[in-house]
Protein backbone atom coordinates (compact mmCIF):
# COMPACT_ATOMS: atom_id res chain seq x y z
CA UNK A 1 0.00 0.00 0.00
CA UNK A 2 1.46 3.55 -1.32
CA UNK A 3 1.85 5.63 1.73
CA UNK A 4 1.52 9.64 1.63
CA UNK A 5 4.09 11.44 4.29
CA UNK A 6 3.55 14.90 5.35
CA UNK A 7 3.98 16.65 8.31
CA UNK A 8 0.83 18.24 9.95
CA UNK A 9 0.38 21.33 12.58
CA UNK A 10 -3.01 21.17 13.84
CA UNK A 11 -5.58 24.28 14.00
CA UNK A 12 -4.88 25.96 17.42
CA UNK A 13 -1.30 25.45 17.64
CA UNK A 14 0.57 28.16 18.47
CA UNK A 15 -0.13 31.77 20.62
CA UNK A 16 -3.69 32.94 20.82
CA UNK A 17 -6.10 31.13 18.72
CA UNK A 18 -3.04 29.99 16.87
CA UNK A 19 -3.26 28.70 13.61
CA UNK A 20 -6.99 28.81 12.13
CA UNK A 21 -7.19 25.87 10.41
CA UNK A 22 -5.10 22.99 10.03
CA UNK A 23 -1.71 22.79 7.99
CA UNK A 24 -0.04 20.54 6.39
CA UNK A 25 3.32 20.82 4.77
CA UNK A 26 4.76 18.25 2.25
CA UNK A 27 7.94 17.57 0.28
CA UNK A 28 7.37 17.08 -3.22
CA UNK A 29 9.86 14.18 -3.15
CA UNK A 30 7.50 12.33 -0.72
CA UNK A 31 4.46 12.96 -3.51
CA UNK A 32 7.20 12.03 -6.06
CA UNK A 33 8.34 8.95 -4.41
CA UNK A 34 4.78 7.60 -4.42
CA UNK A 35 3.66 8.52 -8.10
CA UNK A 36 1.31 10.80 -7.72
CA UNK A 37 0.67 14.40 -8.66
CA UNK A 38 0.37 17.38 -6.58
CA UNK A 39 -3.24 17.75 -7.01
CA UNK A 40 -4.01 13.94 -5.98
CA UNK A 41 -1.53 14.95 -3.12
CA UNK A 42 -3.74 18.01 -2.02
CA UNK A 43 -7.26 15.99 -2.67
CA UNK A 44 -5.75 13.01 -0.48
CA UNK A 45 -4.96 15.02 2.68
CA UNK A 46 -8.67 16.88 2.61
CA UNK A 47 -9.81 13.52 2.48
CA UNK A 48 -7.91 12.40 5.48
CA UNK A 49 -8.60 15.19 7.34
CA UNK A 50 -11.93 16.03 6.07
CA UNK A 51 -11.55 19.23 7.84
CA UNK A 52 -9.97 22.89 6.76
CA UNK A 53 -6.81 22.41 6.05
CA UNK A 54 -4.14 24.67 3.78
CA UNK A 55 -1.57 22.75 2.16
CA UNK A 56 1.89 23.91 0.92
CA UNK A 57 3.68 21.52 -1.20
CA UNK A 58 7.75 22.50 -0.98
CA UNK A 59 10.38 21.54 -3.36
CA UNK A 60 13.55 21.38 -1.00
CA UNK A 61 15.81 21.34 -4.08
CA UNK A 62 14.40 25.08 -5.61
CA UNK A 63 14.82 28.55 -4.18
CA UNK A 64 12.57 31.46 -3.40
CA UNK A 65 12.91 34.60 -1.90
CA UNK A 66 11.40 36.32 1.36
CA UNK A 67 9.33 39.51 0.78
CA UNK A 68 12.40 41.89 1.74
CA UNK A 69 14.51 40.03 -1.54
CA UNK A 70 16.70 37.53 0.88
CA UNK A 71 17.28 34.30 -1.86
CA UNK A 72 16.73 31.22 0.38
CA UNK A 73 16.92 27.87 -0.63
CA UNK A 74 13.72 25.81 -0.94
CA UNK A 75 10.32 26.75 -2.17
CA UNK A 76 6.55 26.43 -2.25
CA UNK A 77 5.64 24.80 -5.54
CA UNK A 78 2.08 24.45 -4.88
CA UNK A 79 -0.33 25.84 -2.11
CA UNK A 80 -4.02 24.30 -1.94
CA UNK A 81 -7.08 24.49 0.43
CA UNK A 82 -9.08 21.62 1.49
CA UNK A 83 -12.31 21.19 3.60
CA UNK A 84 -14.57 19.02 4.13
CA UNK A 85 -12.77 15.90 2.43
CA UNK A 86 -12.33 17.93 -1.12
CA UNK A 87 -9.97 20.77 -2.79
CA UNK A 88 -12.21 23.04 -4.65
CA UNK A 89 -11.39 21.91 -8.20
CA UNK A 90 -11.58 25.68 -9.54
CA UNK A 91 -10.72 27.79 -6.43
CA UNK A 92 -8.81 25.23 -4.23
CA UNK A 93 -5.62 24.53 -5.64
CA UNK A 94 -2.57 26.72 -7.50
CA UNK A 95 1.24 26.17 -8.46
CA UNK A 96 3.42 28.84 -8.29
CA UNK A 97 5.73 29.59 -11.57
CA UNK A 98 8.86 28.55 -12.30
CA UNK A 99 10.89 31.33 -13.12
CA UNK A 100 13.88 31.77 -15.40
CA UNK A 101 16.68 34.15 -14.32
CA UNK A 102 17.89 35.64 -17.52
CA UNK A 103 20.48 38.41 -17.11
CA UNK A 104 17.52 41.08 -18.09
CA UNK A 105 15.23 38.92 -14.88
CA UNK A 106 18.87 40.22 -12.50
CA UNK A 107 18.69 43.66 -13.84
CA UNK A 108 15.04 44.41 -13.11
CA UNK A 109 15.46 42.02 -9.96
CA UNK A 110 18.96 43.08 -8.18
CA UNK A 111 18.37 40.99 -5.41
CA UNK A 112 18.14 38.34 -7.72
CA UNK A 113 22.90 38.46 -7.96
CA UNK A 114 21.81 36.54 -4.79
CA UNK A 115 21.26 33.35 -6.44
CA UNK A 116 24.73 33.52 -8.64
CA UNK A 117 26.61 35.00 -5.54
CA UNK A 118 25.60 31.26 -3.95
CA UNK A 119 25.95 28.83 -6.81
CA UNK A 120 22.12 28.84 -6.97
CA UNK A 121 21.88 28.88 -10.88
CA UNK A 122 21.02 25.10 -11.12
CA UNK A 123 18.00 25.96 -8.65
CA UNK A 124 14.69 26.46 -10.15
CA UNK A 125 13.11 29.63 -8.26
CA UNK A 126 9.67 29.73 -7.19
CA UNK A 127 7.86 33.09 -5.92
CA UNK A 128 4.11 33.42 -6.58
CA UNK A 129 1.69 32.50 -9.45
CA UNK A 130 1.41 33.47 -13.06
CA UNK A 131 -1.75 35.69 -13.18
CA UNK A 132 -2.45 34.15 -16.04
CA UNK A 133 -3.47 31.38 -14.59
CA UNK A 134 -5.50 31.95 -11.75
CA UNK A 135 -9.38 32.49 -11.57
CA UNK A 136 -9.39 34.76 -8.98
CA UNK A 137 -8.98 38.40 -9.37
CA UNK A 138 -6.64 40.11 -7.24
CA UNK A 139 -4.88 37.84 -4.46
CA UNK A 140 -2.37 35.16 -4.75
CA UNK A 141 -5.07 33.13 -2.85
CA UNK A 142 -6.92 29.20 -2.90
CA UNK A 143 -9.51 28.69 -1.07
CA UNK A 144 -12.03 25.52 -0.10
CA UNK A 145 -15.08 25.79 2.67
CA UNK A 146 -13.67 28.02 5.43
CA UNK A 147 -10.15 27.25 4.82
CA UNK A 148 -8.54 30.25 3.07
CA UNK A 149 -4.39 29.83 1.75
CA UNK A 150 -3.59 33.53 1.02
CA UNK A 151 -0.54 35.00 -0.28
CA UNK A 152 0.91 32.61 -1.92
CA UNK A 153 0.88 30.19 1.38
CA UNK A 154 2.29 32.53 3.70
CA UNK A 155 -1.30 33.66 5.24
CA UNK A 156 -3.94 31.61 6.16
CA UNK A 157 -7.60 32.06 7.34
CA UNK A 158 -10.94 30.68 8.59
CA UNK A 159 -13.55 32.18 6.38
CA UNK A 160 -16.23 31.33 8.58
CA UNK A 161 -14.48 32.03 12.47
CA UNK A 162 -12.66 35.00 10.70
CA UNK A 163 -9.15 34.08 12.36
CA UNK A 164 -5.74 34.55 10.96
CA UNK A 165 -2.42 33.90 11.25
CA UNK A 166 0.89 34.72 9.54
CA UNK A 167 3.36 32.40 8.15
CA UNK A 168 6.00 33.94 6.75
CA UNK A 169 8.26 31.72 4.87
CA UNK A 170 11.34 31.04 6.55
CA UNK A 171 9.36 29.37 9.45
CA UNK A 172 7.73 27.14 6.97
CA UNK A 173 11.18 26.32 5.86
CA UNK A 174 12.36 25.59 9.91
CA UNK A 175 9.69 23.28 9.64
CA UNK A 176 10.33 21.13 6.89
CA UNK A 177 13.80 20.72 7.99
CA UNK A 178 12.95 19.90 11.00
CA UNK A 179 14.45 23.23 12.99
CA UNK A 180 13.43 25.37 15.28
CA UNK A 181 10.38 27.69 15.07
CA UNK A 182 8.82 30.99 17.02
CA UNK A 183 5.42 31.05 17.69
CA UNK A 184 4.11 34.33 18.73
CA UNK A 185 1.95 37.30 18.13
CA UNK A 186 3.16 39.35 15.11
CA UNK A 187 3.28 42.63 16.88
CA UNK A 188 3.92 46.31 15.14
CA UNK A 189 8.14 45.58 14.10
CA UNK A 190 6.62 43.05 11.29
CA UNK A 191 3.36 44.45 10.48
CA UNK A 192 5.74 47.09 9.39
CA UNK A 193 8.11 44.89 8.13
CA UNK A 194 6.43 42.88 5.85
CA UNK A 195 5.38 45.50 4.01
CA UNK A 196 9.07 46.75 2.69
CA UNK A 197 8.59 44.56 -0.09
CA UNK A 198 10.91 44.34 -3.43
CA UNK A 199 9.83 44.47 -7.35
CA UNK A 200 9.10 41.18 -8.52
CA UNK A 201 7.07 39.45 -11.40
CA UNK A 202 4.86 36.93 -10.08
CA UNK A 203 6.00 38.06 -6.44
CA UNK A 204 4.49 36.05 -3.70
CA UNK A 205 2.05 38.92 -3.17
CA UNK A 206 2.12 41.22 -6.13
CA UNK A 207 1.76 39.78 -9.35
CA UNK A 208 4.02 42.61 -10.64
CA UNK A 209 6.78 44.84 -10.32
CA UNK A 210 4.89 47.39 -8.21
CA UNK A 211 7.11 47.69 -5.03
CA UNK A 212 10.55 48.50 -5.13
CA UNK A 213 13.18 48.72 -2.70
CA UNK A 214 13.23 51.57 -0.26
CA UNK A 215 9.20 51.58 -0.67
CA UNK A 216 6.43 50.51 1.29
CA UNK A 217 3.52 48.29 -0.06
CA UNK A 218 1.35 49.22 2.93
CA UNK A 219 1.77 52.79 2.48
CA UNK A 220 -0.64 53.66 5.02
CA UNK A 221 1.52 55.69 7.62
CA UNK A 222 1.43 55.17 11.34
CA UNK A 223 -1.41 52.36 10.64
CA UNK A 224 0.60 50.06 9.26
CA UNK A 225 2.08 48.60 12.55
CA UNK A 226 -1.41 47.75 13.73
CA UNK A 227 -2.33 45.98 10.36
CA UNK A 228 -1.50 42.18 11.73
CA UNK A 229 -0.35 43.85 14.89
CA UNK A 230 -2.55 41.34 17.13
CA UNK A 231 -2.75 37.99 15.20
CA UNK A 232 -0.42 35.34 15.61
CA UNK A 233 2.51 34.22 13.27
CA UNK A 234 4.64 31.36 13.36
CA UNK A 235 8.66 32.69 12.23
CA UNK A 236 12.26 31.52 12.13
CA UNK A 237 13.89 32.03 15.80
CA UNK A 238 15.99 35.68 15.03
CA UNK A 239 19.17 33.50 14.79
CA UNK A 240 18.33 31.93 12.03
CA UNK A 241 16.74 34.71 10.26
CA UNK A 242 20.07 37.08 11.28
CA UNK A 243 22.01 34.43 9.28
CA UNK A 244 20.23 34.70 5.87
CA UNK A 245 20.31 38.37 6.39
CA UNK A 246 23.77 38.44 7.00
CA UNK A 247 24.53 36.40 4.28
CA UNK A 248 22.66 38.77 1.85
CA UNK A 249 24.33 41.35 2.88
CA UNK A 250 27.81 40.36 2.82
CA UNK A 251 26.95 39.03 -1.08
CA UNK A 252 26.81 42.81 -1.69
CA UNK A 253 22.96 43.63 -1.01
CA UNK A 254 22.38 46.80 -0.08
CA UNK A 255 19.32 47.72 2.12
CA UNK A 256 16.89 50.36 0.41
CA UNK A 257 18.52 49.54 -2.97
CA UNK A 258 19.09 45.74 -3.56
CA UNK A 259 17.21 44.26 -0.97
CA UNK A 260 14.03 45.67 1.35
CA UNK A 261 13.90 48.22 4.37
CA UNK A 262 12.78 45.69 7.08
CA UNK A 263 13.15 46.76 10.57
CA UNK A 264 15.05 43.62 10.49
CA UNK A 265 17.12 43.97 7.71
CA UNK A 266 18.35 47.80 8.90
CA UNK A 267 18.91 47.11 12.31
CA UNK A 268 21.38 43.90 11.13
CA UNK A 269 23.37 45.82 8.20
CA UNK A 270 23.47 48.84 10.79
CA UNK A 271 25.09 46.58 13.63
CA UNK A 272 27.15 45.00 10.84
CA UNK A 273 28.30 48.09 9.42
CA UNK A 274 27.42 47.15 5.66
CA UNK A 275 25.76 50.01 3.54
CA UNK A 276 22.30 51.05 3.79
CA UNK A 277 20.58 53.16 1.00
CA UNK A 278 19.44 55.34 3.52
CA UNK A 279 18.17 58.37 0.58
CA UNK A 280 16.80 55.78 -1.61
CA UNK A 281 14.25 55.28 1.33
CA UNK A 282 11.13 57.23 0.30
CA UNK A 283 8.97 59.25 2.68
CA UNK A 284 6.45 56.35 2.99
CA UNK A 285 9.03 54.10 4.38
CA UNK A 286 10.35 56.38 6.86
CA UNK A 287 7.02 57.09 8.32
CA UNK A 288 6.40 53.58 8.32
CA UNK A 289 9.55 52.86 9.95
CA UNK A 290 9.52 56.13 12.57
CA UNK A 291 6.44 54.85 13.91
CA UNK A 292 8.29 51.47 15.57
CA UNK A 293 11.24 53.99 16.40
CA UNK A 294 13.53 53.06 13.34
CA UNK A 295 15.07 56.77 12.83
CA UNK A 296 17.24 57.56 10.18
CA UNK A 297 19.39 59.48 12.59
CA UNK A 298 20.12 56.40 14.35
CA UNK A 299 20.85 54.61 11.38
CA UNK A 300 23.54 57.74 10.24
CA UNK A 301 25.56 56.95 13.32
CA UNK A 302 28.62 54.92 12.94
CA UNK A 303 28.00 51.11 12.94
CA UNK A 304 28.87 49.37 16.03
CA UNK A 305 30.93 47.24 13.56
CA UNK A 306 29.64 43.59 15.16
CA UNK A 307 31.26 40.74 14.01
CA UNK A 308 28.47 38.14 12.36
CA UNK A 309 29.13 36.07 15.83
CA UNK A 310 28.09 39.03 17.74
CA UNK A 311 25.26 39.62 16.00
CA UNK A 312 23.81 36.42 16.23
CA UNK A 313 24.87 36.01 19.89
CA UNK A 314 22.98 39.41 20.73
CA UNK A 315 20.35 39.35 17.87
CA UNK A 316 17.15 38.97 20.65
CA UNK A 317 18.08 42.91 21.17
CA UNK A 318 19.37 43.82 17.62
CA UNK A 319 15.89 42.32 15.83
CA UNK A 320 12.52 43.78 17.21
CA UNK A 321 9.45 42.09 16.08
CA UNK A 322 7.07 38.95 17.61
CA UNK A 323 5.37 39.73 20.68
CA UNK A 324 5.04 36.64 23.53
CA UNK A 325 7.77 34.81 21.50
CA UNK A 326 8.07 31.13 22.18
CA UNK A 327 10.50 29.60 20.75
CA UNK A 328 10.09 26.02 19.98
CA UNK A 329 11.32 22.57 18.86
CA UNK A 330 8.94 22.10 15.77
CA UNK A 331 9.63 18.62 16.07
CA UNK A 332 7.32 18.76 19.03
CA UNK A 333 4.11 20.95 17.60
CA UNK A 334 3.87 19.06 14.27
CA UNK A 335 3.47 15.46 13.51
CA UNK A 336 5.08 13.58 11.14
CA UNK A 337 2.49 11.13 9.49
CA UNK A 338 1.86 8.82 6.97
CA UNK A 339 -1.60 8.62 5.16
CA UNK A 340 -2.76 5.13 3.58
CA UNK A 341 -3.31 5.41 -0.05
CA UNK A 342 -5.97 3.15 -1.40
CA UNK B 1 -34.83 34.00 -24.21
CA UNK B 2 -30.94 33.33 -23.80
CA UNK B 3 -30.02 37.28 -23.22
CA UNK B 4 -33.11 38.25 -21.49
CA UNK B 5 -33.23 38.82 -17.63
CA UNK B 6 -35.07 38.48 -15.21
CA UNK B 7 -36.45 41.34 -12.61
CA UNK B 8 -35.40 40.74 -8.64
CA UNK B 9 -38.46 40.85 -7.31
CA UNK B 10 -39.99 38.43 -10.11
CA UNK B 11 -36.79 36.03 -9.69
CA UNK B 12 -38.01 36.05 -5.45
CA UNK B 13 -41.99 35.25 -6.79
CA UNK B 14 -40.62 32.68 -8.93
CA UNK B 15 -39.22 30.85 -6.38
CA UNK B 16 -41.92 31.26 -4.36
CA UNK B 17 -44.16 29.82 -6.72
CA UNK B 18 -42.25 26.77 -7.39
CA UNK B 19 -41.69 26.11 -3.66
CA UNK B 20 -45.66 26.09 -3.87
CA UNK B 21 -45.75 23.71 -6.23
CA UNK B 22 -44.05 21.24 -3.49
CA UNK B 23 -46.92 22.39 -1.16
CA UNK B 24 -48.77 25.19 -0.02
CA UNK B 25 -47.20 24.62 3.65
CA UNK B 26 -43.46 24.22 3.15
CA UNK B 27 -41.55 27.26 4.20
CA UNK B 28 -38.83 29.58 1.94
CA UNK B 29 -35.63 31.15 3.11
CA UNK B 30 -33.66 32.94 0.37
CA UNK B 31 -30.60 34.46 1.89
CA UNK B 32 -28.14 35.95 -0.11
CA UNK B 33 -29.78 38.42 -1.75
CA UNK B 34 -30.59 41.05 1.28
CA UNK B 35 -28.74 44.19 0.16
CA UNK B 36 -29.86 43.72 -3.34
CA UNK B 37 -32.65 46.59 -3.93
CA UNK B 38 -32.76 46.53 -7.86
CA UNK B 39 -31.27 43.51 -10.20
CA UNK B 40 -31.84 41.50 -13.56
CA UNK B 41 -31.31 37.74 -12.70
CA UNK B 42 -30.13 35.90 -15.66
CA UNK B 43 -33.26 34.46 -16.76
CA UNK B 44 -32.05 31.23 -18.17
CA UNK B 45 -30.58 30.26 -15.00
CA UNK B 46 -33.31 31.76 -13.49
CA UNK B 47 -35.93 28.90 -15.11
CA UNK B 48 -33.04 26.40 -13.90
CA UNK B 49 -32.98 27.36 -10.67
CA UNK B 50 -37.00 27.40 -10.25
CA UNK B 51 -36.78 23.71 -11.45
CA UNK B 52 -33.97 22.90 -8.84
CA UNK B 53 -36.65 24.38 -5.74
CA UNK B 54 -39.37 22.35 -7.45
CA UNK B 55 -37.24 19.70 -7.47
CA UNK B 56 -36.20 19.73 -4.45
CA UNK B 57 -40.06 21.10 -3.03
CA UNK B 58 -41.73 18.24 -4.62
CA UNK B 59 -39.45 15.98 -2.43
CA UNK B 60 -41.95 14.46 0.06
CA UNK B 61 -39.17 14.66 3.17
CA UNK B 62 -38.44 18.34 2.73
CA UNK B 63 -40.73 20.45 4.60
CA UNK B 64 -38.28 23.95 4.51
CA UNK B 65 -36.23 24.86 1.56
CA UNK B 66 -33.39 27.44 1.45
CA UNK B 67 -31.94 29.18 -1.63
CA UNK B 68 -28.66 30.30 -1.27
CA UNK B 69 -26.96 33.38 -4.05
CA UNK B 70 -23.56 33.19 -2.77
CA UNK B 71 -20.09 34.78 -4.92
CA UNK B 72 -19.55 31.64 -7.10
CA UNK B 73 -15.97 33.04 -7.48
CA UNK B 74 -14.73 33.23 -3.79
CA UNK B 75 -12.89 36.86 -3.95
CA UNK B 76 -15.08 39.62 -5.07
CA UNK B 77 -13.57 43.67 -6.12
CA UNK B 78 -16.24 45.84 -4.82
CA UNK B 79 -16.47 49.99 -5.19
CA UNK B 80 -17.15 51.80 -1.78
CA UNK B 81 -19.02 55.04 -1.74
CA UNK B 82 -18.89 57.07 1.25
CA UNK B 83 -21.15 60.35 1.02
CA UNK B 84 -21.75 62.74 3.18
CA UNK B 85 -25.03 65.39 3.44
CA UNK B 86 -25.93 68.74 5.10
CA UNK B 87 -28.60 69.15 7.26
CA UNK B 88 -30.80 69.59 4.61
CA UNK B 89 -29.41 66.30 3.07
CA UNK B 90 -27.85 68.00 0.47
CA UNK B 91 -25.08 65.82 -1.13
CA UNK B 92 -21.64 67.18 0.69
CA UNK B 93 -18.52 65.07 -0.77
CA UNK B 94 -18.26 61.52 -1.81
CA UNK B 95 -15.41 59.66 -2.07
CA UNK B 96 -14.90 56.52 -3.53
CA UNK B 97 -12.59 53.17 -2.85
CA UNK B 98 -12.13 49.79 -3.84
CA UNK B 99 -12.74 46.86 -1.16
CA UNK B 100 -11.70 42.96 -2.12
CA UNK B 101 -13.62 40.51 -0.30
CA UNK B 102 -12.22 36.87 0.10
CA UNK B 103 -15.88 34.54 0.83
CA UNK B 104 -15.94 30.80 1.94
CA UNK B 105 -17.07 28.46 -1.10
CA UNK B 106 -20.08 26.72 -0.92
CA UNK B 107 -19.07 23.81 1.20
CA UNK B 108 -20.17 25.43 4.28
CA UNK B 109 -23.39 25.70 3.07
CA UNK B 110 -23.23 21.74 2.63
CA UNK B 111 -22.62 20.79 6.14
CA UNK B 112 -24.67 16.93 6.46
CA UNK B 113 -25.63 16.39 3.04
CA UNK B 114 -25.00 13.74 0.92
CA UNK B 115 -26.68 14.07 -1.85
CA UNK B 116 -25.43 17.08 -3.55
CA UNK B 117 -26.24 17.31 -7.54
CA UNK B 118 -24.03 20.02 -8.78
CA UNK B 119 -25.18 21.37 -11.96
CA UNK B 120 -22.90 24.04 -12.28
CA UNK B 121 -21.20 24.31 -15.57
CA UNK B 122 -17.61 25.57 -15.46
CA UNK B 123 -16.15 28.86 -15.22
CA UNK B 124 -16.49 30.34 -18.47
CA UNK B 125 -19.36 28.19 -20.02
CA UNK B 126 -22.81 29.91 -18.53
Amino acid sequence: MKKLKIRLMEKGTGVKQGVPINMAFVDLKDIKAIDITEEEAANIIAEYLDSPVAINIFDMDAITTTSDGIVVESAITTMAAGDKGKVHPEFGILNMEAMEVTENLITEEPHLKQIKAYNFEDNILFRGPNPAKKLIPVHNVVMTGAAINNNSATEVMNAVTMEEMLLPYLGQKQIMEDGDILLGVTGQEISVGIGMTVAEKFGRVFPTRQFSAGETAHGSGDYAKTLKENIPIIVAPKDVLAKYIIRALESGMVPGKDIGCSPAVLKVAHSLGTKIDLDNINNSAWEELNSIGIKKEDLEKPSPQMTKEEIIENVEKIIPGVSKPKRVDSKNVVKKISININ
Amino acid sequence: MRLMHTSLPEFKLKIQGAVLKGSPNKKLKIKGLESLKSAKMQSLRTGRIEKAVEEVSMDKESSEIEVIVMPRVPETMHTVIVKGYDKEENPTKAILEVINIIHPTEQVELDGFDNIDDRRPSIGKH
